[in-house]
């Protein structure tokens, strides 16, 4: 048996790199979108990398709420109402504000919404009700307090709060460093803390066995909470992006909705198992800007948007049927 | 030997009662359930309290009950269907594009999309072992793309469903009972004997219970969920043209409220999100607190927010209380 | 030297689960120095106490101390923190993290974790590989190791030795001295009397949800174990025995020839007839659950071919094997049932595999499947969710899908793992009793007695080949387990 376990050791380094290769890869998948992007228009420069990464960080931060919480064998389909909950309480009390106020509101909004977050979380322990029906029911009551809050779209925020997610105080062309490092930062900062903290692994343990996490004597429970915490950071987050970028608040349901899916679709496709305990954040970053950038790029290529919608639908099927397909032939074949 | 008979009903049996008699007949809490709800609602609007408020309240559940019997289907085997309301939607267009060959023909078109997409989905699933969630999602948004540029050229001016149709959504059989419950009904028989009675019933329940067992069985699981995406799409179509007939006109938001609260109504009638548990009868009644629970909040005239609110909270209090009523330890 | 303190005491522990008692009350007594061992038939109520003891679930009454203080967990963390660690029969690892990131999450010092590996010559484990990669036998050291490297002052081993080899189980027992030499304690859950002969001092027997008698393991002898576990009305008695002049085989059931998967199975051929009971031995991990995947179409062969009724057959899925009646009753029994239908629905589900059954349930399903009821003597008092049923009952629920449904050969991957004496008997006289009706059984177990006891021939596996075949009424322990670790006979 020692000798069958010496054959199969592999070098840490190949082998850390064997189990993030589907971060790797889609990466990499990103990185020949926008080359080819380059190819398709007239100019590209960083008017263009602004314009997409920008428009990438409400989707990207709430696609790294959700990885976390899905990780830790959850899901959240009321993470976009939070989105429109912290995008309208911005829109609504930043307007004409000081930028200390700002910054004060923005702050309490993250905070706020991570505890309100966590309350579901610790709803979901207490009531044994699924994750998917819990968050279902928050998604209502906190969509419809956002419409509460603010009945039309409207207000604003201040040029300070713009110009940090967007790099432009009016929020048109600036330089991309600003949003790209708003992106990059918290991208990092918590795929790295999820995959190295003693937290942070037992939001694995918990997603990957609950059970025997449990007996391992983990306060599983804890786990659920703190996911959903951070999950709800993310949202108010992604919230206060689209406040900087739209530079008005919008309390419309389906703008909730459809974020809430996609922030799914992003997780999926960065290669985060839905049954939980398996992938990594960072990718997820990547998944959410390609999402934003096949549209950009599909309408580049003369596809006008209903078909756009209809290709990136055939695209996140296809690739995961060629992943289910891959896997059962992998399982038989072995 | 002792034998090992360990019947769990946990909490409920130091409780009292009445309440061990409701654990284990959930069922007879979501019907008092809708009494309460109706008579509040009577309360907050006296003409509600009349054969014509009964009727109201059936002729809105119908479809959502129907678009909640694919989902409870689905929920069985531990799958879902996010894009039943796109199914719903695109059959009901299909259907007006037809009308003009008679409301024949137009219904067996509705229903064959709804099929085809089905059988999509359930392809995506079953064979490809794609995530559900996913599958169906994606779907949707094909669906949304494809009909909203299809508006613009072969469907475009379909709109207007076949006289046929509109009696079938919202006309009544003698002027008293409503076409659309008598669909209801005929649907809910239909799935109410499969689920129960047959031997795909079976399989339903045993592969959203423990696939790995029903393959080792000898069955061929792909099969089984293949038709029961197949059925979900059929009956989300029938859904759509109901629908369809009852505004008498079609438009892409046509069905798409209705998707969250299919779900809810499969999920407070006691069908698992796991798979394995539930039925169709707890559906039915969903379906029908859901329904009242909107002409309440319609004349409580609160607004849209507070209607919103209203609505997340009680399908939260009705799936914590149905958990913690048959919760077994 | 003075009295040896208390460690770990129950006094009235007492159980429900809703109207069914589990443990009505139990005292049991553990000191310093002792292996104590746990004894009981299925349903006694064993895992319901470990279950208490280890925080999984808190008693209705009664009191548990540690070292002398009354304590209450509520959790799991609560029994490690008071110094009772644990080793589950499913280890309590996380697949999707590696080794030592398990051992991060449990606070475990990692060279005191090495020094204890090191007792199973697995000092050279790769910390970095992921649980999921591991075999189970090796994942069970993982988790003992961690369990003593938490330093408790007492371990609680559940049926710790079932996947291990002898040589593993050796060392682990050595472990135990050693701890128990360190003034600690261990709880051993075991089916295998001869190891608590072997290895434990004290032994607390349970039945019925009480304790029934507390002995010393040196003045007692096996047979007074099983008359406590099972109570003065049940005598064990030996009618599993049989007579093989009798038996005559008829036509080959199923046959393979140069079976092979690849790393797994190498170039494995056998025939069996209809009516002989063929065993299988192997030490873990070597092939024998990929031959069974293979010959029930669960997976397919990388080579050779499997022939039913002397026809070449290609199952691409376990439905091309149950429709030749080549029927698999897999090793883990919770794969094969659905947790939350009734007995009935369970025992009838192979009879829908076929599309044209989909419609109608037949008219004889009731029958049949009492039928089977009753020839397996299911216990049906919580028929409505097998989930609810004990091991043993839901391992008869297991065979008797076959019963319900008809085959010709069952391949019976160690059906008695973790079942009772008395439950085990019943399968034992149901394999022959269905062989003499004509079926041929391919019987797989990892407890050597039952080759005697039931099979016809016997068939050593070991590096993914078949490298001896014996007949079963002259072979001993000794001669399987020395062709089992693919030695050649002493001449």
């Amino acid at each position: 048996m020692t000798n069958a376990l010496a054959a199969t050791r592999t070098h840490p380094a190949l082998r850390a790199l064997l189990r993030n290769s589907w971060v790797l890869g889609v990466w990499l998948l990103l990185g020949a979108l926008l080359l080819w992007y380059t190819t398709l228009i007239p100019v590209f420069g960083p008017f263009q990398i602004t314009s997409i990464t920008k428009n990438s960080l409400p989707l990207v931060y709430l696609a790294i709420g959700q990885a976390i919480i899905v990780i830790a064998g959850g899901i959240d389909l009321s993470l976009g109402a939070l989105l429109l909950l912290s995008n309208v309480i911005a829109a609504r009390f930043m307007e004409g504000q000081p930028v200390g106020v700002v910054a004060a509101i923005g702050l309490a909004l993250i905070v706020g919404i991570a505890l309100l977050n966590a309350l579901t979380g610790y709803i979901i322990n207490l009531s044994g009700v699924p994750d998917i029906v819990v968050t279902l029911a928050t998604s209502y009551i906190w969509s419809g307090l956002a419409l509460w809050i603010l009945p039309s779209p409207g207000g604003g925020t201040a040029p300070e709060m713009r110009w940090l997610f967007t790099g432009s105080p009016s929020g048109i062309g600036g330089s991309y460093w600003p949003p790209l490092l708003m992106m990059l930062i918290p991208g990092l900062l918590v795929a790295l803390w999820a995959r190295t903290s003693r937290p942070g692994l037992t939001l694995y343990a918990t997603g990957s066995n609950r059970t025997a996490a449990q007996l391992a004597g983990l306060n599983v429970r804890r786990a659920k909470i703190l996911a959903y915490a951070i999950g709800g950071a993310m949202a108010a987050l992604a919230g206060l992006a689209m406040v900087a970028i739209t530079g008005t608040g919008d309390p419309r349901f389906a703008v909730g909705a459809s974020a809430t899916l996609n922030s799914v679709a992003a997780v999926v496709l960065g290669g985060i198992a839905l049954t939980g305990g398996v992938g990594n954040v960072f990718g997820v970053v990547a998944t959410g800007v390609t999402l934003i950038m096949l549209n950009p790029i599909l309408i580049a290529m003369g596809v006008n948007s209903n078909n756009a919608q209809v290709i990136q639908g055939v695209l996140i099927a296809g690739v995961m049927m060629v992943g289910g397909l891959s896997a059962v032939l992998r399982e038989r074949r072995s | 030997m002792s034998g090992e008979t360990r019947i769990v009903t946990g909490r409920a049996y130091r409780a009292g009662k009445a309440q061990t008699w409701l654990a284990q007949n959930p069922l007879i809490a979501l019907v008092i359930v809708f009494i309460a709800l109706f008579l509040v609602t009577g309360a907050v609007q006296p003409n509600f309290l009349s054969v014509n408020g009964v009727r109201n309240t059936l002729l809105q559940a119908a479809p959502l009950g129907i678009l909640a019997a694919a989902q409870t289907v689905l929920m069985l085997t531990g799958g879902i269907d996010l894009s039943v309301t796109m199914i719903a939607t695109g059959a009901a267009y299909v259907a007006a594009n037809q009308s003009p060959n008679g409301a024949g023909v137009a219904i067996l078109a509705g229903v064959l999309v709804g099929l085809l997409i089905g059988s999509i989905n359930g392809v995506g699933v079953a064979v490809f072992r794609v995530n559900p969630l996913i599958m169906t999602l994606a779907m949707s948004g094909i669906l949304l793309g494809l009909f909203t540029a299809w508006t613009q050229t072969v469907l475009a001016g379909s709109t207007q469903v076949a006289p046929f149709i509109k009696l079938l959504g919202g006309g009544a059989w003698m002027g008293s009972v409503p076409y659309s419950v008598l669909v209801w009904g005929g649907v809910a028989l239909v799935v109410i004997w499969l689920l129960r009675r047959s031997g795909w019933g079976r399989l339903i329940y045993a592969i959203g219970d423990n696939e790995i067992a029903v393959r080792l069985a000898g069955v061929r699981v792909w099969q089984v969920r293949l038709s029961a995406y197949m059925l979900s799409g059929v009956l989300a179509a029938i859904a759509g043209i109901l629908l369809g007939g009852r505004t008498g006109a079609v438009d892409l938001q046509l069905a798409g409220a209705f998707l969250l609260p299919s779900v809810a109504a499969a999920v407070i009638g006691g069908t698992s999100i796991f798979g394995g548990v539930g039925g169709y009868t707890g559906t039915i009644l969903g379906a029908l607190i859901l329904s009242v629970l909107n002409s309440l909040l319609t004349f409580l005239n609160v607004g849209q927010a507070i209607q919103q609110m209203v609505y997340g909270a009680i399908v939260l209090a009705l799936a914590w209380g149905y958990a913690s009523l048959t919760r077994r330890s | 030297m003075s009295e040896p303190n208390v460690l770990l005491a129950t006094q009235g522990v007492a159980k429900s689960y809703g109207p069914v008692i589990a443990l009505r009350s139990v005292d049991m007594t553990v000191r310093s120095g002792e292996i104590h061992a746990l004894l009981g038939a299925n349903g006694a109520g064993k895992s319901t106490l470990v279950k208490i003891l280890a925080g999984v679930q808190s008693a209705d009454a009664g009191v548990v101390a540690v070292d002398g203080r009354a304590v209450h967990f509520r959790t799991p963390a609560d029994a490690i923190d008071a110094g009772i660690a644990t080793v589950f029969q499913d280890p309590a690892l996380i697949p999707d993290l590696s080794v030592a990131q398990n051992l991060r999450l449990s606070r475990i010092d990692m060279a005191h974790f090495r020094e204890w590996l090191a007792w199973f010559d697995l000092a050279q484990l790769d910390l970095g590989a992921m649980v999921r990669e591991l075999p189970l036998e090796t994942l069970r050291i993982v988790d003992l190791a961690r369990a003593v490297a938490r330093n408790p002052h007492v371990l609680l081993l559940d049926e710790l030795t079932a996947a291990l080899t002898a040589d593993q189980a050796e060392r682990v027992f050595a472990l135990l001295r050693e701890w128990k030499g360190q003034g600690k304690a261990a709880v051993l859950i075991t089916h295998r009397l001869a190891e608590v002969m072997h290895i434990c001092d004290q032994a607390t027997i349970l039945r019925d949800g009480r304790n029934v008698a507390e002995l010393a393991t040196a003045e007692v002898t096996e047979h007074q174990l099983v008359e406590a576990m099972l109570g003065a009305s049940i005598a064990p008695t030996g009618n599993a025995e049989h007579s093989r002049a009798e038996r005559r085989f008829g036509e080959v059931a199923l046959e393979v020839r140069s079976l092979s998967a690849r790393h797994f199975v190498h170039d494995v051929s056998f025939a069996v007839r209809a009516g002989e009971i063929l065993g299988l031995v192997a030490l873990e991990g070597q092939g024998q659950d990929r031959l069974f995947d293979l010959l029930s179409g669960n997976r397919q062969p990388t080579a050779g071919e499997i022939l039913v009724g002397g026809q070449p057959r290609h199952f691409s899925s376990p439905y091309d094997a149950v429709r030749q009646g080549v029927v698999l009753v897999p090793g883990d029994r919770l794969i094969a049932l659905l947790p939350n239908q009734s007995v009935q629905h369970n025992l009838a589900t192979p009879l829908f595999g076929k599309l044209t059954s989909w419609w109608r349930i037949p008219r004889d399903e009731r029958p049949r499947v009492n039928r089977a009821v009753e020839q397996l003597s299911i216990d049906t008092r919580a028929a409505s969710q097998v989930r609810r049923l004990s091991g043993g009952n839901q391992q008869k629920v297991v065979l008797g899908r076959w019963l319900v449904s008809g085959f010709r050969t069952l391949l019976c991957f160690d059906p008695t793992r973790g079942i009772d004496i008395q439950t085990k008997r019943e399968i034992y006289s149901l394999l022959r009793e269905l062989a003499a009706q004509g079926a041929a059984i391919v019987l797989y177990t990892s407890e050597l007695a039952e080759i005697g006891l039931v099979c016809d021939r016997v068939l050593i596996m070991h590096g993914g080949r078949i490298v001896d075949e014996q007949d079963a009424a002259r072979a001993t322990e000794s001669s399987l387990l020395t062709a089992a670790h693919g030695l050649e006979a002493p001449a």
